[in-house]
């Protein structure tokens, strides 16, 4: 099954500017913090926190706890519904040729 | 075989590697139900007999139910399977959008095992939508095209 929320929901969530800039600072990093992204961007770290759990809810970011921090990064298949059909299925048939790798190592070793 | 494959306005994804098995242990994994859902999804009626009609519940969109209609055009044990792949809704564009596909597996014996290649045929490509077109190569391009498709697609009535 393919784990992503629907083309809505993708989109609602990025047609803001400030929280599209928070998910492309996230893709721009492997990881980052809160107060990473927080630093030099003009708004509170309250605002920034809300931003990421909306990205999280629409499944394009993931988040990582360590200690008192929580560090995110982004879930590229949280974009598959935006992309045309074309490049959902390029990805999907190379997903499904691993997944098929795996099986016929288990089924046949 | 099918209109689609034959238009010349349509593209193929084509997937092509070898696999170190036996093309009848392949040949299984393709057609048996239990395991084509351990790799690929769980198919709902499927049977490697010609004419057959399947389903795959995928994510839906929009007004589309996210089903994948199948049904079986081909069948060469251990060599060619065939199967038409339609979905999408014409309320929808991009992911969601009406699909009207084929999927082709062909086996072939090669001394280290088997080659499998996959073609996926049939794509109708979005038209004077140079951003979508872009989408194909990869989702950080995606990124950088989503302050247009965002606008884009904003205003459409797909979204409410």
């Amino acid at each position: 099954m393919i784990e992503s929320a629907d083309i809505t929901t993708v989109l609602r969530t990025l047609a803001d500017p400030t929280r599209r800039a928070v998910f492309e600072r996230v893709v721009g990093s492997d990881e980052i913090s809160v107060v990473e992204l927080t630093r030099g961007s003009g708004v509170t770290q309250g605002a920034i926190s809300q931003h990421l759990k909306s990205l999280k809810q629409a499944g394009l970011v993931a988040e990582r706890p360590e200690g008192r921090n929580v560090y995110y990064r982004a879930r590229p298949e949280g974009l598959e519904p935006l992309a045309d059909w074309m490049g959902h299925y390029g990805v999907f048939w190379r997903d499904r040729f691993a997944n098929l790798r795996n099986l016929l190592k288990e089924i046949d070793p | 075989m099918n209109g689609a494959a034959l238009k010349a306005d349509t593209q193929d994804i084509v997937v092509d590697e070898v696999f170190p098995h036996a093309p009848e242990t392949i040949w299984k994994a393709l057609t048996s139900g239990d395991l084509i859902a351990r790799w690929l999804m769980a198919p709902t009626g499927f049977e490697a007999i010609e004419g057959t009609h399947f389903t795959y519940q995928t994510t839906p969109s929009g007004e589309w139910d996210g089903v994948i209609r199948c049904q079986v055009l081909q069948v060469i044990p251990n060599q060619r399977l065939a199967y038409a792949w339609k979905g999408g809704h014409a309320a929808n564009s991009g992911y969601g959008s009406p699909l009207d596909t084929v999927v082709t597996w062909v086996l072939t014996k090669v001394e280290s095992g088997t080659r499998v290649r996959l073609v996926h045929s049939g794509f109708v490509l979005p038209k004077n939508d140079v951003a979508y077109q872009n989408m194909s190569n990869g989702w950080k391009k995606v990124v950088r095209n989503l302050d247009a498709v965002v606008s884009e697609q904003d205003g459409t009535k797909s979204l409410h």
